[in-house]
C-alpha cells in the first residue's frame, strides 16, 4: 500500500510537472517584447577577478587560513551569482535569437544562429560551473577554473550587439537589449 | 445497450476515429515526413483497434485469444512509441547542434536510470491475484506480465519525455507546435498509464473502472494530438524588420571589427 501511494504521488507529481512545463511555454513572447526588463548587468571584469587563480594565491599567502577560507567562500558565492546572472541573460538572449533565426533576412538569421549557439554553450557551461563553484565553497582549497565563461559571455554580448544592429539599424545598439 | 457498454464502445472506437483526423492533418501539412514514426504509431493504433474489434465480435469475445492479440499489439505499440520518443529527441537536437552532444548523453543516462528503476519496480511488484472467473493460469500469467511490462514501458517513456521537457526548459529551447503536442500527449499518456497500472497492481479494485480510466486518458491524449497537429503554428508577435542591403554590409564590417578586438 505504501509503494502504491508513493507511485501515485510520483505519477501525480510528474503530471503536474508536465502541465507546469507546458504552461511555461506561453510566457516566452512576453520576454521577447520586453527583453530589457529581464536582463541584468553582469560585470565580466569583476567576475574574472573573483575567479582569478593569481588573486586566490595572493589572498592565500597574505591571509590567515581561516580568514582566507571565509573570504574565498564569499568570493565564490559572488562568482556563482555572476554565473547565474550570465546564464539568466543567456536564456533571455536565446529566446530573442531563436525568434531571430526565423528572420527572412539571411544575415539576421545567421547572426541569430551564432547567438543561439553561444548562449546554449554558456548555459551548458554554467550548468557545469555552478556546482564546481559551490564545491569550491565547501572545500575552499580546491582549484576551479571557470574563467572561460567570462570569455564566452563577452563573445555572446558582441553577437547580441550585432543582432540588435541588424534588426534595428536606425535605432542603434541599445535596441537589441 | 446499457450506458456502461455504450461508454465502453465510445471510449474504444471514438479516439481511433479521431485519429484518422490526425493522419489526414499530418499528410496535409507534410508532418508525416517530419514525424514518420508518429504517423506509423497513429496508423498502427487505428489498425489495432479495428483488428481487436473484429476479434471481439467474430472470433473470441474478450477472452484468451482477444487478450493474446491485445498483448502482441501492445508490445508493437510500445516499441513504436519508443521510436516516436527517439524521433522527438532527434527532431529537437537537430535544431540545436550546439547541445546535441549533451542531449544524447542525457538520453542515454536517463534511459539507463529509468530502465533500472522500471526493472526494480517490476521485480518488487506483487503478483496479480487471479480474478474469480479466470481459471486458466497461462492467461493470468500473460495478463500479469503484460501489465508489468506496460508499467515498465510507461516509466521509461514518461521519464524520457519529462527529461526532454526539463532539458528544453533549462536551455530555453523553443518547441515547434506539433513536436510539443506529440511530446505532451505521449508524456501525459505514459504517466497516466503508469499511475493506472500501478493502481491496478497495488490497489485491487474493479478492473472495469481501470479499463475505462485508461481508455478515457487515451481519448484525452488523442484530443491533445489533434489540437497541436491540426491547428496552424502560432505566429510570434516579435517582429523582425527587413533591412536594406547597404546597412547589412556596414554592420557585417562592424561585426568583423568587434570579433577581432
Amino acid at each position: 500500500m505504501t509503494i502504491s501511494l508513493i507511485l501515485i504521488f510520483v505519477a501525480l507529481l510528474a503530471l503536474g510537472l508536465v502541465v507546469r512545463l507546458a504552461k511555461g511555454r506561453a510566457s516566452v513572447s512576453e520576454v521577447l517584447q520586453n527583453p530589457n526588463e529581464h536582463l541584468q548587468s553582469v560585470d565580466v571584469e569583476a567576475f574574472r577577478n573573483l575567479v582569478d587563480p593569481g588573486e586566490e594565491e595572493f589572498l592565500r599567502s597574505n591571509l590567515a587560513p581561516a580568514e582566507f577560507r571565509r573570504i574565498q567562500r564569499e568570493r565564490l558565492r559572488a562568482a556563482a551569482d555572476y554565473v547565474s546572472c550570465a546564464a539568466q541573460n543567456a536564456a533571455i538572449l536565446l529566446r530573442l535569437a531563436d525568434a531571430g533565426r526565423r528572420s527572412p533576412d539571411p544575415a539576421t538569421a545567421e547572426a541569430a544562429e551564432k547567438l543561439v549557439n553561444n548562449a546554449l554553450r554558456l548555459r551548458l557551461y554554467a550548468l557545469q560551473a555552478i556546482p564546481r563553484l559551490y564545491l569550491g565553497m565547501i572545500l575552499p582549497g580546491v582549484r576551479i577554473s571557470p574563467v572561460g565563461i567570462a570569455e564566452r559571455y563577452e563573445q555572446m554580448t558582441r553577437l547580441v550587439v550585432l543582432l540588435g544592429c541588424l534588426q534595428y539599424p536606425t535605432r542603434g545598439i541599445s535596441a537589441a537589449l | 445497450m446499457s450506458a456502461s457498454i455504450t461508454l465502453f464502445y465510445y471510449l474504444w472506437i471514438a479516439p481511433h476515429v479521431l485519429e484518422t483526423i490526425i493522419l489526414f492533418a499530418m499528410v496535409r501539412r507534410g508532418l508525416h515526413r517530419q514525424f514518420p514514426m508518429f504517423f506509423l504509431y497513429i496508423s498502427f493504433e487505428i489498425a489495432q483497434c479495428f483488428c481487436l474489434l473484429y476479434v471481439s465480435q467474430y472470433i473470441s469475445y474478450f477472452s484468451e485469444v482477444y487478450f493474446q492479440v491485445y498483448a502482441v499489439g501492445l508490445a508493437i505499440s510500445a516499441a513504436i512509441r519508443f521510436a516516436v520518443i527517439y524521433e522527438l529527441f532527434c527532431h529537437f537536437f537537430r535544431r540545436y547542434p550546439a547541445i546535441s552532444g549533451a542531449g544524447k548523453l542525457l538520453f542515454r543516462a536517463a534511459s539507463l536510470v529509468l530502465l533500472l528503476t522500471a526493472l526494480g519496480l517490476a521485480v518488487s511488484a506483487p503478483g496479480n491475484a487471479p480474478a474469480a472467473s479466470l481459471n486458466d493460469a497461462t492467461y493470468v500469467a500473460l495478463k500479469t506480465t503484460t501489465f508489468a511490462a506496460d508499467r515498465a514501458v510507461s516509466i521509461l517513456q514518461g521519464g524520457l519525455l519529462i527529461s526532454l521537457f526539463l532539458f528544453s526548459r533549462y536551455f530555453v529551447l523553443s518547441w515547434r507546435s506539433p513536436a510539443f503536442g506529440i511530446a505532451l500527449g505521449m508524456g501525459t499518456f505514459a504517466i497516466a498509464e503508469f499511475a493506472n497500472t500501478a493502481l491496478r497492481l497495488y490497489v485491487p479494485f474493479s478492473n472495469k473502472l481501470y479499463d475505462r480510466a485508461a481508455m478515457g486518458i487515451y481519448h484525452f491524449c488523442v484530443l491533445i494530438w489533434i489540437l497541436y497537429v491540426v491547428r496552424p503554428e502560432p505566429e510570434l508577435r516579435f517582429e523582425l524588420r527587413s533591412l536594406p542591403t547597404y546597412d547589412l554590409e556596414i554592420w557585417n564590417q562592424e561585426l568583423e571589427r568587434l570579433l577581432r578586438q
